[in-house]
């Protein structure tokens, strides 16, 4: 076992109660009806939906409210009928087992939680979907499964029993939230934009998210956007190189649309690769303004997609597809710029913007000037100054350090 | 501060320490004069005109006619482009009115907030602003500086005396100057302070920085040479270089330049159109026809900056239209020759 001050923050800050669970209201509802009033109409409940969106956390919340006590068995477990008749029945078979155990213990009763039954496959597992079913039907306490992908045909026979509450990704706003109430709790000072990132790149998992925020805030408890630039999308079932791909090499705008919309590539991280490929793909001068106007399109419909209006995504998605096809006919395979430079260039630079924005807030503290004021209208001569003379008095003046002067007097002309 | 601790940048050292001392701006120098016979008669200020006009140095001097030499303990300096968001704002102003609530002695009426490029707030944000300025009115007065008044929302300009500051008149400032050089032993030959005066468009501060820099260049005498010299070193190059290489048609060269801009200084994309604005109506080999046309280009662009989620990708597009417009203008060279 982990130490108790090295906890993932998943598991420290995992929702103790039916309230605390973020997001998913509906399926929230759904099922603590069922568990507290309905569990007479049907005897099963699969909870399904994408990774980390808090089924599991919401069947153990709701257990410790109502005093449930859970036997719980997962995909690492045997599925084998042997297996399960062995855990489960004994489980099913008498209303509350474990009550006499423990005098404190006020559980009214077990409920058994199959965690990923859509991983029940193969040799090992033969038989395992109909010793679920058994169960189910002879089950006298509530029998409550979860997946991930409920479409699996072995899966089917279980849907027939079972009341079906369907989980969605999280929205952004309530990842954000989240996690900023997570670094105020760990002392982590945060840029509202870094969180932004994390939430999105997340697409919806919770799970992913905390482990990003906790990964990447490190040790010395702060987070800037420029920490999350090197962030790899998560869940990424095609590389952003096959992508990119697939959205030259198509050939009509309404097939890259939906390719788009069916890919799980970052938008933003995607859009800026698009851009920086469009001049490999398109040579011809009148072209390339075509294609960047388009991308230009793009750009405005996810700023005002921003982190709410997700619904306009099918409209970024159009521009940027248009982008693609400006001239068919001319495609020819080439080797993608990837990552995107932007993100390449502010991260090799950094230090070099940090040097100048701590001169240039030292000059804007004694001349009352912004930073990029400071920048614009005294750094040119500031430069021209040090290069005159590095000694000059206003170097001791604004306190500046011999590795900053260095700086000035090398740098080059914006 | 210190006495000895002296500021050495001129525009610093040459800032006048109160009204009285204030070249120019009688009207306004006047108004607030008679606000400072009896401080509790001021109400939230507004200063508003384009930059090195005097709208800091007055709030100084405010300030310092106010509470004297201790004048930094009873004021709070923000810039609204360098704090990160409303909160941070808020927070500032939150803990600083903190201290006088139980009052800062007979003789300070309340404490002064001055709030600089008050315009490069969103309309949100200002909204916020307008909260915060509604709680600390009674601890507090608010002296708002801006570029633009028209981009303050209407309810903090209803609640402010709006100031507006025009240019520093050609010949007020190539004295003020002269003067200046004077001070530092220096003589500024009447072209040389011509040629700062026509540079500097107005803007008083810029002007006293080539001031500064040309004399570290000679001594004695600054003649017009010196100052051309020292322009043209300090003058952007790189805004410049991305245009040229984009009209010629080198995209990939131009973008690339785009990126050094973004990269080493971290200018803004809002910066980095309004220089190519700048630079478009300098490049003397372009017809006035052409720079009206790629201003209408910019425009576009710079609207859709403010739509947009991404800069680079919009300065990418302006750059191939750029592109674009520079192989028209060669078809038609070609053409008509």
């Amino acid at each position: 076992m982990q130490k108790q001050t090295e906890l993932l923050w998943v598991e420290k800050y995992r929702p103790k109660k039916i309230e605390e669970v973020t997001g998913n209201d509906e399926a929230k509802v759904l099922f603590i009806e069922w568990l507290k009033n309905k569990r007479h109409t049907k005897k099963a409940v699969l909870l399904y939906g994408p990774a980390g969106v808090g089924k599991t956390t919401l069947v153990m919340a709701a257990a410790k409210e109502f005093n449930f006590t859970v036997i719980e068995m997962n995909a690492s477990d045997t599925r084998s009928e042997k297996a399960i008749n062995a855990v489960a029945k004994p489980a099913t078979a008498y209303k509350s087992l474990d009550s006499f155990s423990d005098g404190t213990n006020k559980s009214i009763g077990n409920i058994l939680f199959l965690d990923e039954v859509d991983g029940i496959a193969g040799n090992e597992d033969r038989g395992g979907v109909n010793a679920i079913l058994k169960i189910v039907e002879k089950s006298l306490v509530p029998v409550i499964m979860a997946a991930n992908d409920p479409d699996i045909g072995k899966l089917r026979p279980l849907k027939k029993v079972s009341l079906l509450v369907r989980f969605q990704q999280v929205r952004i706003p309530l990842i954000i939230a989240l996690l900023q109430k997570i670094c105020l709790l760990e002392h982590v000072k945060a840029e509202f934009e870094a969180l932004e990132r994390i939430a999105q790149n997340s697409r919806g998992d919770v799970r992913s998210a905390i482990n990003d925020l906790q990964s990447l805030s490190g040790e010395n408890h702060s987070l800037t956007l420029q920490d999350t630039m090197m962030l790899h999308s998560r869940n990424k079932d095609i590389s952003i190189d096959e992508t990119l791909r697939r959205y030259f090499s198509t050939q009509s705008i309404a097939d890259t649309s939906s390719m788009l919309a069916f890919s799980s590539v970052d938008y933003d991280d995607f859009l800026l690769s698009v851009a920086d490929n469009l001049p490999k793909r398109y040579t011809d001068t009148a072209e390339l303004a075509r294609a960047y106007e388009y991308a230009s399109q793009a750009d405005m419909f996810r700023g005002r997609i921003g982190t709410e209006n997700w619904h306009l995504l099918k409209y970024f998605f159009n521009a940027l597809a248009k982008a693609s096809a400006v001239n068919p006919q001319s495609y020819k395979p080439f080797t993608f710029i990837t990552p995107p430079i932007r993100i390449i260039t502010l991260f090799w630079t950094k230090n070099k913007r940090n040097i100048l924005n701590n001169i240039c807030a030292k000059i804007g503290e004694q001349c009352h000037v912004s930073v990029e004021t400071a920048k614009l209208t005294f750094i040119p001569y500031v430069r021209l100054m040090l290069q005159r003379r590095r000694n000059h008095p206003i170097v001791s003046s604004f306190k500046l350090t011999p590795e900053e002067v260095n700086y000035i007097v090398t740098m080059g002309r914006y | 501060m210190a006495s000895s601790e002296e500021a050495l940048m001129w525009v610093e050292k040459y800032r006048p320490k109160t009204l009285d001392d204030v070249v120019g701006l009688k009207d306004i120098v006047d108004s607030l004069k008679a606000f400072m016979k009896k401080p509790k008669t001021m109400p939230h200020l507004m200063f508003a005109g384009v930059p090195g006009t005097g709208k800091t140095t007055l709030a100084l001097a405010i300030a310092h006619t106010l509470y004297g030499p201790s004048w930094k303990n009873f004021t709070l300096e923000l810039n609204a482009s360098d704090e990160r968001g409303i909160d941070t704002v808020r927070e500032r102003i939150k803990d600083f009115t903190r201290y006088s609530r139980t009052g800062f002695g007979e003789n300070v009426p309340f404490a002064l907030i001055i709030l600089d490029e008050s315009d490069q707030m969103t309309g949100p944000a200002q909204t916020a602003l307008r909260r915060i300025m509604e709680i600390g009115s009674r601890t507090s007065r608010f002296i708002l500086i801006c570029n633009q008044s028209s981009k303050i929302i209407e309810p903090i300009q209803s609640r402010c005396a709006i100031f507006r500051f025009s240019r520093v008149e050609k010949q007020a400032m190539k004295e003020h100057l002269i003067n200046i050089a004077q001070k530092e032993k220096f003589q500024l030959l009447p072209e040389a302070a011509d040629r700062i005066v026509e540079f500097s468009e107005g803007d008083l501060r810029h002007a006293i920085n080539v001031l500064q820099t040309t004399s570290a260049y000679k001594e004695g005498v600054i003649d017009e040479k010196t100052v051309a010299l020292v322009i043209g070193e300090a003058s952007p190059m790189l805004v410049q270089k991305m245009i040229r290489k984009a009209l010629y048609g080198d995209f990939i060269e131009a973008r690339k330049t785009m990126y050094d801009i973004v990269g080493n200084f971290g200018f803004s994309g809002n910066e980095i159109i309004r220089q190519i604005q700048r630079e478009i109506f300098k490049m003397s080999d372009l017809t006035p026809q052409q720079r009206a046309d790629l201003s209408g280009i910019i425009g576009e662009y710079d609207y859709r900056l403010t739509q947009g989620a991404n800069s680079d990708i919009q300065l990418s597009a302006l750059i191939a239209q750029f592109a674009k417009f520079g192989k028209n203008i060669e078809e038609d060279y070609a053409e008509t020759n």
